[in-house]
This record gives C-alpha cells, structure tokens and sequence, in this order.
C-alpha cells in the first residue's frame, strides 16, 4: 500500500451546531454514548493501517486535546509516526490563524515534508461513518492519481450543503461545484481527499487559496488528475443540530446502519473508568443506548445516554440526547433535547415542554425542529418550564431565569 | 517512608467451583466490568503507594494479562510500579510457594532492590475500600514490628478466621486460627499486614524444618505476637471475602441494593480496571431491566432483573435472567430462562433452556455438597447449554460442556456435568 500520511481538519468553528460547539470543536462533542466524533474518523484510520496522524486544531481545541492525549486507545502512542497534535502559534505581527482547510495544510507543509510519505488522505473531523481508507488509497495508485476524492450519493435536496462532482465513465472527475443551488448530479464530495504528496506541496506553495473545497478543487479539476471513489456505506454529516439528532437516534433502530458491535471495525475511544450501569429498581429503560458509569432510577425511553448520567427517580428522558455527568433531578421530564455534559436539570423541570413550535428566534434556520440545547455546566432551576426550540447557553445559572423559570418556545436564554 | 505492597494472588480459590477452575481466584469477573484484584489494587494507588509486587502461581494466565504493565491504575511507571513475581528456579533451589511467607520469602530481594522501610502484605480475593495510610500511621504510632488490619465479625463465624485477641492498648496478646472454641473474642484477621521491613526479613530468613516459616497465619504471626511488637488496627468499613460461591453471590446482589454502604461510583475513590473497548448498552424496545447493574458492550432484548451483566452479554428477546450473574460474552437465546445462577464468560445458552429450574433449593451438590447448597447454579466458560433442556438447583456445568455432554437432556438439582 501507499505510505500515507493522515491530516484530520478538527479546526473550523461549527456554528450550525449552537450550542454543542460553544465550547469545544465539532470533532470533541460527544456522540453515540461514549464516542466522540472525531473517535469514528480516527478510528478508520488505525483500522486501515495508517499510523500516521496529525490532527489540525484551531477552534477552542482544549476538549479535544484532552480527549485524544497521546493517542493511546488507537494505539497512536508510537515511538514512529503516531499521533500529532499540528496547533497555530502567532506570527510576530500578530497573525498565524488559519483561514481555511488549504490554509491550515499549508501552514503545516514542513510537517508534511517531513514525512516520507507517498499520500497525504486529508479527513474532516466531523463527520460519522465506517471507512477503509484502503480501496480508495490503492485506486489513488492505480490511476497514477494526483487527488482521489472520495464520493457518497446524497438526496437531491440536500445538495446544497456539500460539494457535488460530476463524474465520467473512467472514474474521473468532470467537475466539481461547492455548494451548489441545483444540480443534475447528487454525488457529493465527502471531504475526504488523497494528495500525491508532491502534488500537494506543489499546489499550496503556487497560490494562497485558502479552501480546498470553496477554492482549490474547482480550479483544479480538468486539470489535475482527478479521480473519484464511489463509497457506499454509512455517512453522515453531523454538522447541524438536526443531523446530529438523528444520526443519534438512528443508532437506537433493530439493526442501526452503522453498526457499533462489530468487532472486526472496532471504534476506539478513551473509556473513562467507570462501573456498569445501575438500573433501579423503580427504572423503566425502553429502546436505549447507556454508557458505563450511568445510574437509573427513574424512566429512559429512546434516547442516548453517556457515561455517568444520573436519572432521578419519577424523572423521565424521552426522545433525547444526554451527555456525560448531567444530573437529572425527580420528576423532571425531558422530551426531544440535547442536553451537554455536567448539566443540572432541578426537579420537576420540563424541558422541551408543550406544542409550540415557533422556530429560535436568534437562529431560526439551524433551531427549527422543536429540539431544545442546553448547554455545558448550565443549570436548570427546580420547577421550570422550557419550551421547544431553546437554546440554553453554556454556564447558565439559576438567577437567568428569572421569576417563574419559564422560558417560552424560540427563546434563548 | 518506603511501603511496597505485595499481593497474594497465588492461591487455588477451590472454593469458587469452576469459577477458579482457569483462571486465579483475584481475576475472576466481578461487579460486571471488575476483576476482583482490582479493588485491592485501586486501594494501593489511592493509598498513594505505586510500589506492588503481585504474587501469583496458580493459573496466572488470565491475572497477568489482565495487570499487564498496570497501566489502568497508573502502575506503568519508570521507577517502582508493578511486578509480577512468579515461583521461579534457583540454582541450589527451586520450590512453588509452599505458602503465603514462603512466598513472600522467595521474593526477598524483591523488598531488598526496592529498600521497602515497610512491607504491606494484601490479599488479592477481598473487596473493600480502604486507605492503607491509616493502617501505616497505625503501625508507626505504636512503633510495631507488625500491624494486623481486624475487624469484627459475628461471634458464630469466628471459625472461619483468625481471631485476634488484644490488650487495652490494641496490642495482640493471642493469635488463634479459626478457633473452635467461643472464648477468643471476635476480632478478625483481614489477611492484611503491615510489617516492618527488618522485622519480616529477619522472620521470615530464621525459618528451618522445626520452624516452619511457610504461612503467615498458621507459623510468622504466632511466633511474633510472642517475641515482638505486635498491635492491631480496626477497620470499620464494607468487606467481604469473596471466595466462595455463596460469598460471591450474595455480595454480588448486595451490590444491587442502594442502601448498601460501598458506592462503586465514588468518586474520591475509584475502582480502576482495564476497561474493554466496548459500545455503550443497548436496550431493546421490548427489552425489562431493573435492579440491575449491566456494562458496556451488553445488548438486552429480554428481561433482566436483580442480576449483574458482565460486557457484552446479549439477552434475546424472551429470555429472563433474574437473580443471576452473568460474565462476558455470553449468549442467551430466546425465551431461555436464568434464575440464581453464576454464568462464566462465553457461555451459550440455547433457546428455550431453563437454568436454575425447580422450586427446591435444598438438594446440595453431590459432590460438592458443603459449597453449593443454597440453590445457585454454576456454568463453567465457553459451556454451551442445548436449546430447551432444564437444568436444576445446585448443578455444576463445567467449562466447555457441549451438546454432547447432555446425553438425557435434562439435568436435575445437585448434578454435575
């Protein structure tokens, strides 16, 4: 196979994401109980062989260098190769942020030089699929490559979120259009690039673009050569709150797409050491993921919960996403929410409580779909009330909600 | 203050049936996720000693994977950190350890090479909480040669000890092993022992034929409570010794209740273990789960009641386990049905099966009969049960039991396969 050299883009900010991403980047936030998102992308690549990484941070990195430390549970704790942790540091007159994807690669050409290496595979930190990495390194080989895009299908109406590429008969790329309004072909680029290295290097010193997917590729392809990968298997993009939601939810089904039980494509991730879950004896669990560490007394029905989550007695978690360590008091009730990590729900709260369903009224295009965030170490007072489509920041106190601790639907406190 | 811990982990655990039968008694599954050393070893880092020596003989196989370097409780360390010490061949010498001193005699050098001031002797089969500093503040406030860790236990079990008898300033007068008189008071050896390291060395090196120095209990602690300074230190707190099947059970469903005082999600003090990298538990729409405790990588489509799920048990629909503890990987098909039984890893249990089947607990065991006789089934690893047959109470399936091996189908209460 190639020697190849793995750059994961864990830097861009992700607003679409709300709250979720106040505090961390995208790749951080938790996801399927105990994984984090980056877990999936990391994991692929340890799973086809490639111990080679660095991940490109920028965006309130700090959770994610802490989940990742030295890189031991993907076994990236390498004396060769191994994990690299690839951080901007200032210029002397005050710049060094990176403006984009491209930008970043190059502000880390010396990494990339460095290496001995036939192929640069740039990843994105933030999307959730299953990928041997494999088969599209050795068409890379095979066609004398100098990039190979890896392509998923996607619905027609949701074309506009990503690049589409139109590809021929012999696997090449005719033309590729980021973000386009319509388009005849649904076949997007999954963000997943291999580089011949010389290519690559030659590419960023030429010019200064600073996207690979807004800038670099268009202008390249027809003239590069440029192949694509068909990958069929399960892909999603997490990058809104609704996405994120369902792809959850999707885990809970008979038999999810994306199977998290396969022991011949583990998932890595650091495991926090913490018991097996305790389920009451009152408990009622239906249609459930729970993490180690969780503790039950009260009723948990098709949600998603990670490790050490406390649900009170005569509380109900209904249709909902909840991080590590929230605290849900007695007889709260929690229906269609994402709920971060060391939250405290009072008792008797309602949250994603009643049928109005009036879109957030600071970002009604990403909070439309009646699903309420509370953010991070926020803290919800005994007895509110909380409607659907809220957005609650991170750290919220008590005193924030004022008199009658009811927050209407679309607000944002 | 140098302290090294030294664990014994070396001894047959027969009492733990087929439990043992592969694997050493300190790892064997408990709590779901845990091996039973784990605790006394997340004591010891707790405790802030990061000097232990593991002691192992019998069927270390499984032990010595499950510590490797040490790495999940920080025991991974340049200077210090765990060790292994296995019976080894000498070259005017070789013998196993004849017992617990005799191993710790084997193993001088090892106190020696890490200059030990202190030498903290624990068994690797309790589980309990407890900080080790207090029993060495203990121990240099009385300038002893040797502190013994007591508790007291119920005046009719003191036969199963050794039973302390103490001065009014907390100094052993008299050491008795499992008295069968009443008289001796009810103060209890918890097999943990903190010696001064001269004082062991010189103990443990003046052994000869008509002086046996091979275990503590029975040769080391008698001679010493006569000739040195001798004191012991209570502790009042959660313990159990976990080796037998009864033992194991019972502390097993104590866990399942909330009112118990020993909090596994503690966080001051956190039970460490080499944690498998398994997907979070998954219960099914159907699926009934109370009073339970189940782990990572677990998939539960029937009903679970008042039992403890190791990772990765699969419980189809239909099936019922109740009362019962359940280790790694095993299958349970659907509308099989688990009542008080102690199932080891990998174990398949066909569809249909009845486990535990019968309303008479009392047939014991016929040829273990003064250790399973309160109707706990015990089914050996990799076992795999044939669909739709009713094993009793009290029945001992050993490991790798296969359809084969259940000619007639049906095993009744007290037989063993």
């Amino acid at each position: 196979m190639l020697r190849t050299l793995a750059l994961i883009l864990a830097g861009g900010d992700s607003p679409a994401l709300s709250t979720l991403t106040a505090e961390r980047t995208e790749a951080a936030v938790p996801f399927g109980g105990k994984f984090k998102i980056v877990d999936f992308t990391l994991s692929n690549c340890v799973n086809s062989g490639i111990y080679n990484v660095g991940v490109l941070t920028q965006y309130r990195p700090r959770s994610l260098h802490v989940h990742l430390g030295v890189g031991r549970p993907w076994d990236l704790d390498r004396a060769q190769g191994g994990l690299r942790l690839l951080h901007p540091s200032p210029t002397p007159d005050g710049g060094g942020w990176q403006h984009g994807t491209a930008d970043a690669v190059r502000y880390n050409r010396d990494f990339v030089e460095e290496h001995a290496v036939d192929a640069v595979l740039l990843l994105a930190g933030d999307h959730i699929y299953k990928m041997d990495y494999t088969p599209l390194l050795e068409l890379h080989q095979e066609r004398g490559a100098d990039v190979t895009m890896a392509v998923h299908s996607v619905s027609p109406h949701d074309v506009r979120r990503y690049g589409i590429v139109s590809v021929g008969s012999d696997g090449r790329v005719d033309r590729f259009i980021e973000k386009p309004r319509r388009s005849t072909s649904s076949l997007a680029s999954m963000g997943i690039y291999v580089f011949r290295k010389q290519y690559l290097l030659d590419l960023l010193a030429k010019n200064d673009d600073a996207d690979f997917g807004r800038h670099i590729l268009p202008k390249i392809v027809g003239k590069a050569n440029t192949y694509a990968y068909n990958f069929q298997g399960y892909w999603a993009d997490v990058g809104t709150v609704q996405a994120f939601y369902e792809a959850n939810m999707a885990l809970l089904a008979e038999t999810p797409a994306l199977d998290l039980y396969d022991p011949e494509w583990v998932i890595h991730t650091t495991s926090a050491d913490r018991p097996g879950v305790q389920v009451g004896s009152g408990a009622r669990v239906e249609n459930s993921l729970l993490s180690d560490g969780c503790q039950v007394h009260g009723s948990v029905v098709r949600s998603v919960l990670s490790p050490g989550v406390y649900v009170s007695p005569g509380a109900v978690v209904r249709d909902s996403v909840i991080f590590g360590d929230a605290w849900i008091g007695p007889d709260a009730v929690i229906e269609r929410c994402i709920v971060d990590e060391d939250v405290k729900i009072g008792a008797g709260a309602l949250l994603g409580d009643g049928e109005d369903n009036t879109p957030n009224h600071g970002a009604p295009d990403r909070l439309n779909t009646g699903l309420t965030l509370v953010g991070i170490h926020a803290q919800i007072p005994d007895g509110a009330h909380i409607g659907r489509n809220v957005a609650i920041r991170p750290r919220t106190t008590e005193s924030a909600f004022g008199k009658g601790n009811c927050v209407k639907s679309g607000s944002t406190v | 203050m140098r302290v090294v811990a030294m664990i014994m982990a070396g001894g047959e655990g027969t009492r733990l049936s087929v439990l043992s039968e592969k694997r050493a008694k300190p790892s064997v599954p408990f709590a779901g996720k845990f091996r039973i050393i784990d605790f006394t070893l997340s004591n010891c880092v707790n405790s802030g000693i990061f000097d232990v020596a593991v002691l192992t003989q019998y069927r270390p196989h499984s032990l010595n994977d499950h510590i490797a370097i040490g790495k999940p409780w920080d025991l991974d360390r340049a200077r210090g950190g765990v060790q292994l010490l296995q019976p080894y061949q000498g070259r005017n010498d070789e013998s196993w350890y004849r017992g617990t001193s005799d191993a710790i005699y084997q193993n001088l050098n090892f106190i020696r090479e890490r200059r030990a001031d202190l030498v903290l002797i624990l068994s690797g089969d309790h589980i309990y909480k407890m900080d080790y500093g207090a029993i060495v503040a203990t121990h240099l406030r009385n300038q002893s040669d040797l502190t013994v860790g007591v508790m007291p236990v119920p005046l009719d079990e003191t036969d199963r000890f050794g039973i302390m008898t103490t001065d009014e300033s907390n100094r052993i007068v008299e050491f008795t092993e499992k008295p069968k008189g009443r008289d001796k008071g009810n103060l209890a050896s918890m097999g943990i022992y903190v010696f001064t390291a001269d004082a062991l060395i010189a103990r443990l090196s003046e052994g000869s034929d008509d002086k046996p120095r091979i275990d503590f209990g029975k040769n080391v602690i008698p001679a010493m409570v006569a000739e040195d300074r001798v004191f012991a230190h209570h502790f009042s707190g959660y313990w159990v010794d976990v080796g037998t099947i009864q033992s194991y059970w019972e502390t097993s469903m104590q866990l399942l209740d909330p009112s118990l005082d020993f909090d596994l999600f503690d966080k001051e003090w956190v039970i460490r273990t080499r944690s498998e990298e398994r997907p979070p538990v998954k219960v099914g729409p159907q699926a009934r789960v109370s009073q339970s405790i189940v782990c990572n990588g677990c998939s539960i489509r029937g009903t679970v009641e008042r039992s403890v799920l190791s990772p990765g048990v699969y419980v189809s629909p239909g099936a019922i386990v109740r009362d019962s503890v359940v280790m790694n990987d095993t299958w349970i098909g659907p509308g099989a049905v688990l009542d008080r039984v102690i199932v080891d890893k990998q174990v398949v249990v066909g569809a249909g099966a009845r486990l535990g089947f019968g309303d008479d607990l009392t047939v014991p065991n016929v040829r273990e009969p003064d250790k399973l006789n309160t109707g706990i089934s015990v089914i050996g690893k990799s076992a795999h049960i044939p669909s739709g047959i009713s094993i009793g109470r009290n029945v001992v399936i050993n490991a790798d039991r296969d359809t084969e091996d259940f000619p007639g189908g049906d095993v009744a209460s007290g037989e063993t396969i």
